[in-house]
């Protein structure tokens, strides 16, 4: 049993403040994914957890005792690191026994907690090595082990893929998705990439600016992001974003692009934005609601004029301008397409985001100015 | 593939090249070799030998002479090889004792002023070592430490702590932080977390500045010469002097390059063992 709680949590430097108030319930056992740009003050939250930096502000709960004045090595919390921080002129053997020494543990004990812990992370052939003589994802799985093997409260990881190749990234990402599963522990994992953080999290908060700027289940942010921010940072590619005004027109509600295109929003959807009529928004699409010319309700068909295609096998990544804009769209790889040529596409209006141009909020889902 | 198959392979200037480096490279070390192979040879050669001319380097006729000869020279080459060896113990291990924490201290963590101390420790480096002699035959006086192996001690180890704090804040400063902070999360207290964490990580640099300690007190001289008076308490080097200048100033140069001999070995062979620690540890914190 292990809750993580974060109140009202704080840390500046001088002037500079990285985080500016987080608040935050983990759930024991629960996967939170902490993701953001760089400088968002993402991994500064999870070191504060960590102890590793001390807090300017609020307070840290680690099952109901507060952890402030807790040194990193009295919290029981484990940290898997990005370049992994193994003890370079020990075996992996003393790596992962070195926390168990600091605990005082017998020496019975800390052999069994170490096969245990090579066994599960398939790592026993290699514990008489040294991290020098291993390969980058086998050193993952030796940081891992350094951490699983003291069983802690919470498990903290602070960007531990970002060294591995492509390949073996989403190779550790099951891996640690597959321990998880294996030994339920609270776990906050840190990174930058949201394709990371959609696959792994129970949860995931996106932060910028030293704030959570939303958070929830992955599809939740997905569907629906709160904040022009959070709709370009989750989703890969990345939502297409166009000026455009909200305009009234008899019953209908449409959506105007800068060369005077309009976009008819679905009379479902229509009740919700009717109040901001008039308005200069952003229209937000993901790429996956852009498909080849479809005749369904809700879906609004539109001329494309095509720059440049990027085939990815399945489907193909197509570039095309509308009114001034580049807007990419995910077609299925079927569809004859060439650089240059007029494609009929269809929008999918039922997926479509309306952001406040000032605020930046979602017109649909945004949260309260 | 063998050195000689990859010189092989190479184009016809390259390999020229690759031989005259190496050519100029055996002269090089020729010319820094000679002074020492000169001395150990002449300290083997018997005494009527030395001054032969025309010069020989070897001689046919082995001898022990000129060591037996150096037994005699105040109170025998062994009670200063002792004394020496004792100020070099001495001076390396509490050059030691207090440059790692120092090293640490300036490495890891942050104090008030702390740039302002370091640069005053670097500071004193520029102090020539013969300026301040006088003083500190008064402070040594005072302490009741003159013409004392211990004080003698303590002044070399005054005079290495400027460089060895900062070799061993570089040395620190090369280890990545996360191995500490990693440490930390794993439970480590501060003592823990330097000895078997920190130090056999920096001990290239802990080799480095035992070797300058060990060098610099062995071979020291004027500072020997000034704050010892007892003839039982001097140092090799100043053994050399009395051979060199023995009566009436007749210099006994078998003896004397037997007193070479002696005082120079020890330095190669620590050199030779610490040398690659040594290299590392200079280099160390150049290139994250």
């Amino acid at each position: 049993m292990a809750r993580l709680e974060l109140r009202n949590v704080t840390k500046s430097y001088g002037i500079y403040e990285a985080v500016r108030g987080i608040d935050l319930n983990i759930k024991d056992k629960e996967f939170v994914v902490f993701v953001g740009p760089s400088g968002c003050g993402k991994s500064t939250t999870l070191r504060m957890i960590a102890g590793l930096e001390h807090i300017s502000g609020g307070e840290i709960v680690i099952d109901d005792q507060v952890v402030n004045r807790l040194g990193p090595g009295k919290r029981d919390i484990a940290m898997v690191f990005q370049n992994y921080a193994l003890y370079p002129h020990m075996t992996v053997r003393d790596n992962i026994a070195f926390c168990l020494e600091q605990q005082r543990l017998s020496k019975g004990e800390i052999d069994k907690r170490i096969a245990q812990a090579a066994e599960t992370l398939h790592i026993t052939e290699l514990l008489e090595r040294r991290p020098g003589q291993l390969s980058g994802g086998q050193r993952q799985r030796v940081a891992m082990g350094r951490a699983i093997v003291r069983d802690p409260k919470v498990f903290l990881f602070d960007e531990p893929l970002s060294n591995l190749d492509a390949k073996l990234r989403v190779k550790m990402r099951t891996e640690i998705k597959r321990l998880h599963n294996l030994l339920p522990t609270t776990t906050v994992y840190v990174t930058h990439d949201q394709i990371e953080a959609m696959t792994m999290a129970d949860r995931v908060v996106v932060m910028n600016k030293g704030l959570v700027e939303q958070q929830g289940v992955p599809q939740q942010l997905y569907f629906n992001p709160v904040s022009k921010f959070v709709a370009g940072f989750i989703g890969s590619p990345s939502m297409n974003f166009l000026p455009a005004k909200l305009v009234t027109e008899g019953t209908g509600l449409f959506v105007e692009l800068k060369d005077g295109t309009r976009l008819a929003i679905p009379e479902a959807r229509r009740s919700r934005f009717a109040s901001a009529g008039g308005k200069d928004v952003t229209f937000g699409i993901r790429p996956e609601a852009i498909s080849g010319s479809q005749e369904r309700p809700g879906w609004v068909p539109f001329h494309a004029n095509v720059e440049l295609v990027e085939p990815l096998g399945s489907t193909n990544m197509v570039y095309f301008n509308v009114a001034g804009d580049i807007c990419c769209a995910s077609l299925d790889s079927e569809i004859p397409v060439t650089a240059g040529a007029m494609l009929p596409v269809s929008i999918n209006m039922n997926q479509m985001h309306l952001f406040d141009l000032e605020t930046e909020h979602s017109l649909l889902c945004g949260k309260a100015a | 593939m063998t050195h000689a198959n990859v010189a092989a392979g190479r184009p016809f200037s390259e390999r020229i090249g690759h031989v005259t480096f190496l050519l100029v490279s055996l002269l090089l070390a020729i010319i820094f070799l000679m002074p020492i192979v000169w001395s150990v040879a002449n300290s083997f050669k018997p005494a009527a030998e030395a001054l032969a001319n025309p010069v020989a380097l070897f001689s046919k006729a082995f001898s022990l002479e000129n060591y037996r000869r150096l037994e005699d020279v105040g109170a025998g080459w062994q009670i200063y090889a002792m004394n020496s060896l004792l100020i070099a113990a001495g001076t390396i291990i509490l050059t030691i004792l207090v440059s790692v924490p120092a090293g640490y201290g300036f490495s890891k963590f942050r104090f008030p002023g702390q740039s302002l101390i370091f640069v005053l420790v670097m500071a004193t480096m520029m102090i020539p070592f013969q300026s301040i002699l006088t003083p500190l035959f008064l402070i040594l006086k005072f302490l009741g430490l003159q013409n004392s192996l211990f004080g003698l001690v303590l002044v070399y180890t005054t005079f290495q702590l400027p460089f060895s704090i900062f070799m061993m804040r570089n040395a620190f400063d090369a280890i990545p932080a996360a191995l500490v902070e990693a440490a930390r999360i794993d439970g480590a207290s501060q003592w823990t977390l330097l000895r078997r964490i920190l130090m056999p990580l920096a001990l290239p640099g802990v080799a480095t500045v035992a070797m300058f300690a060990f060098l610099n007190s062995w071979n020291e001289f004027l500072a020997a010469l000034i704050f010892i008076s007892d003839q039982n308490k001097f140092t090799l080097p100043i053994m050399l002097v009395n051979v060199s200048s023995g009566i009436y100033g007749i210099i006994d140069w078998g003896a004397l390059q037997a007193g070479i001999t002696v005082t120079m070995i020890p330095c190669i062979l620590l050199f030779l063992a610490l040398q690659r620690y040594y290299v590392r540890g200079l280099t160390a914190g150049a290139v994250k």
